[in-house]
């Protein structure tokens, strides 16, 4: 019989990405009470989601602003074009 | 008349210095990439300059801006997709590399015992992660950055992408697997 190990990690990560159905639920939790490996696998998940929804907020800072040299650049280009289809 | 009125009252410069760094960071969110992000908001202002008879007034000129951005950054990752031949099918599965033919695990995920909130705080491992995520396959790693570090929505993704939402569940659950194995062997295994 073929273990349910890798279909439970699809199911484990869509919980993140959509309401499983109700036996796919079922599935998946009896799943993770019998097999502590796939219930490591489903805490890793865990995890990992909430240290990148922490870092999603830390993210929104002003920090981060166009580099003087960028800013240059695409004002020269800027000021080529425009003037062009001005004349 | 109007318009060279309009024109005279706002033109691309005013446009880069006033709206510059909001679009640049918008453009970060989705693309984590400076130069690229730089290259954007350029060709979004082009753009705007081109359209500008176009803009109804109805909304604010920097929401007018970030629309055309937004255009440009769809059809850069949509070209991404195409022309790297990032296809990435379905039908081969690469979670094999996970499990062997009986469907067990390769390689058996460890108990991870660290506290999200320190992590979070952690410099080094947002470095680690932000590797991580730098060495998966390019469409897994637009879609997956779009997904957990803009937080963008389903519906959102597929549009840029161009991809089912069957298909998204499919890459996001690939860019899980490899990236908590790369985690774990450069963070939680001990071996840092």
């Amino acid at each position: 019989m073929k273990h349910f190990c890798q279909k439970a990690s699809q199911l484990a990560s869509d919980a993140f990405e959509r309401d499983l159905t109700f036996s796919e639920r079922l599935k998946l939790q009896f799943h993770l009470t019998i097999c502590s490996i796939c219930s490591h696998y489903a805490d890793n998940l865990k995890l990992l989601n909430k240290v990148l929804l922490g870092m999603r907020y830390q993210q929104k800072d002003d920090d981060i602003c166009l580099s003087d040299e960028d800013r240059r650049r695409i004002e020269t280009v800027l000021k080529q074009n425009t003037t062009h289809s001005d004349s | 008349m109007l318009c060279i009125m309009h024109k005279s009252a706002e033109n691309p410069e005013h446009w880069l210095a006033n709206h510059g760094d909001y679009l640049y960071r918008y453009a970060m969110s989705r693309l984590r990439n400076e130069e690229l992000s730089a290259d954007m908001v350029q060709e979004a202002l082009l753009a705007a300059w081109k359209g500008w008879k176009n803009f109804a007034g109805k909304s604010s000129v920097r929401t007018w801006l970030v629309g055309i951005l937004k255009h440009k950054i769809i059809d850069h990752i949509r070209k991404e997709i195409r022309d790297r031949k990032l296809a990435d099918a379905v039908e081969s599965d690469p979670t094999s590399a996970w499990f062997d033919a009986d469907g067990k695990w390769l390689e058996a995920p460890r108990a991870w015992k660290e506290n999200p909130e320190e992590l979070c705080e952690s410099e080094q491992f947002q470095k680690t992660l932000q590797s991580c995520i730098s060495k998966l396959p390019e469409k897994q790693q637009i879609i997956f950055q779009m997904r957990e570090l803009t937080g963008e929505d389903t519906d959102t993704i597929c549009k840029e992408a161009d991809i089912t939402s069957t298909h998204l569940h499919v890459l996001i659950h690939r860019a899980r697997l490899a990236l908590r194995t790369c985690l774990e062997h450069h963070w939680f295994g001990g071996s840092r």
